[in-house]
């Protein structure tokens, strides 16, 4: 098997387009499975996964649109595949009823969405609040937001694993910026890459419960075709998958699903500081506008600006604790963000006074210059 | 060197400019153990139209991706001239194909005149002249190595081409040793 996994594991060092840095990644992660419909610019992904997948024993499909996209991803979840799909923010407006479905199924799926302007490739994080949001019902989600092409990489798999392990939907909020970028990519030997594969009941069909579960955990999988039959619903459910309109059934249902991620945020959550040790004011940024951020920094200590960063790895579910830490330790916390404010909400939610809230925002089609955000934030001390 | 280094190239869609730039990271990176990051922009023409490329070269890890001034600028048709002049430094390094940017009304000490599309006509194909200019680029400014660059350019372009593409690279450098034309650094 060593030369299967070289070929599916592209070991060395590339100088890589972020979109195929994404498939890469997924590739590594061991994704079998790929639906998809057109839209720029997230097509590169489905190129190459057409090219590479299925010379690896994997399934490509292109989907007659969006919908039909994600609910393959749903299905060949549920038949054992890891799955993904790709699209941009139109895109992902279209997906939402299937990752609805999924949501509630607990089916593992990954999907990519890169954002832009309506209508044409202009760099955006306008739809951060829909990563979270876009579908009906109760859930929680988990977005990853990676910065760089390594990331794109990097959070792909991390993407993967999360799915394995909470049994739900990934997002992945990609962006114009990164997704045509090209960038050092440095993948690293198979051997070092940590794959978390699905979780496989022990019972026999008879004894088995698809949707039992600890208060806060993920039921166990069934394999599809020995005898073990779910009705997989998005009504609500039992622990046996009838649907069941039990008030007490509701309760347990919408508990564990939002509790096994929102309760597990501890273990979800990833943040990076940066000088933050000493730092007096802090800004809070995801995606390309994090590594921006964190060069208006450095820029803003050469004038004696004592500025650190949080760069979140991850969107949601928030990173409560170490936003606040962050909060308790500064005069004021500006969130950096490429859209006209969104989620500055949810950082000043957090900060609920503790220190004051400022917002860097910006919606022209291009990321922030450290400049930029250099002089806002001097502004923005004053 | 002094890092980070930021290089643009700009012409029209179909002179290879992208894939100029494509060609110059992947070098640096994996020949030279540096870090880049390329950018692109360009209409949605399939030919003509303005067409750009930015790469950021550093010793460590690229923070922003956008930058606002350019180290080195090389420029390939009048109208992207006219554009991106503004965004090289003072003490940056220009480099334009005289036939193609006619009128280079910006004072540029280090400006250099490199007749890449004529020098490739003679070779036999004008779409070389993308190779000239990175060959051009490797003598003159020491980022790449030139086996290392033609290491690269054999893996990224056809069979059918290779002989041309190495004569081109060749006759860049050697304009650029002929003439002694060699990046002046400031401080």
């Amino acid at each position: 098997m060593a030369d299967a996994s070289k070929d599916r594991v592209l070991s060395g060092v590339h100088f890589m387009l972020g979109n195929y840095a994404a498939v890469e990644g997924a590739l590594s992660a061991g994704c079998t499975f790929f639906a998809g419909y057109p839209i720029t610019p997230a097509n590169e992904i489905s190129e190459r996964m057409s090219q590479r997948l299925p010379r690896l024993g994997g399934a490509f499909v292109q989907g007659e649109d969006e919908l039909a996209s994600i609910y393959a991803c749903a299905g060949a979840s549920l038949a054992g595949a890891k799955a993904m799909t790709a699209t941009a923010s139109a895109g992902y407006n279209y997906m939402q009823e299937g990752l609805g479905y999924c949501y509630t199924i607990e089916a593992p799926v990954v999907v990519l969405d890169v954002q832009r302007a309506r209508g044409e490739n202009f760099a955006s994080q306008a739809d951060v609040m829909q990563m979270r949001w876009g579908a009906s019902g109760d859930f929680e989600a988990i977005v990853v937001c990676p910065s760089s092409v390594q990331e794109l990489y990097d959070y792909t798999i991390w993407a993967f694993n999360l799915a394995e392990e909470y049994r739900n939907p990934v997002i992945i909020m990609s962006e114009t910026t990164i997704a045509l970028m090209r960038e050092r990519l440095d993948i690293p030997p198979a051997d070092q890459i940590a794959v978390v594969n699905r979780r496989y009941t022990a019972l026999p069909p008879e004894q088995y419960l698809p949707f039992k579960a600890d208060r806060f955990g993920c039921p166990d999988a069934a394999p599809l075709g020995e005898g073990y039959h779910t009705i997989y619903s998005l009504n609500p459910h039992d622990e046996k998958g009838s649907i069941d309109w039990d008030p007490d059934e509701f309760d347990r249902l919408y508990k564990r699903v939002c509790g096994k991620i929102y309760e597990n945020r501890h273990k979800i959550c990833r943040t990076e500081p940066y000088l933050l040790d000493d730092a007096e004011y802090a800004l809070v940024a995801y995606g390309s506008e994090a590594r921006v951020a964190k060069e208006a920094a450095r820029l803003a200590r050469e004038e004696g600006i004592k500025v650190g960063v949080l760069k979140l790895c991850n969107v949601w579910p928030v990173p409560v604790e170490p936003i606040l830490e962050v909060c308790k330790h500064v005069g004021k916390v500006f969130t950096v963000e490429m859209n006209m404010g969104k989620y500055c909400v949810e950082v000043e939610r957090i900060a609920g006074g503790k220190c004051e809230t400022g917002r860097i925002t910006k919606n022209r089609g291009q990321v922030h210059t450290p400049a930029e955000i250099l002089s806002a934030l001097r502004e923005g001390i004053r | 060197m002094k890092y980070p280094l930021q290089i643009s190239l700009c012409g029209f869609g179909g002179q290879g400019i992208v894939l100029s730039s494509v060609i110059l990271g992947t070098a640096v990176v994996t020949k030279g153990g540096l870090y880049a990051v390329q950018t692109q922009s360009y209409g949605s023409e399939a030919r003509g139209g303005q067409c750009q490329a930015e790469l950021i070269v550093d010793e460590r890890p690229v923070a922003s991706p956008v930058s606002d001034d350019k180290d080195i600028l090389v420029c390939m048709f009048q109208d992207a001239y006219n554009r991106y002049v503004p965004t090289v430094k003072k003490d940056g390094m220009l480099v334009i194909d005289p036939d193609l940017v006619t009128n280079p009304d910006r004072n540029i000490a280090c400006t250099y005149a490199v007749p890449a599309t004529e020098m490739a006509v003679e070779l036999g194909n004008r779409m070389a002249a993308n190779m000239v200019m990175l060959g051009f680029l490797s003598e003159s400014t020491g980022i790449l190595k030139l086996d290392d660059l033609k290491d690269v350019v054999a893996d990224h372009v056809s069979e059918r081409f290779r002989e041309l593409n190495m004569k081109a690279i060749d006759a860049g450098a050697g304009f650029a040793k002929d003439n002694g034309f060699y990046r002046r650094q400031a401080g």
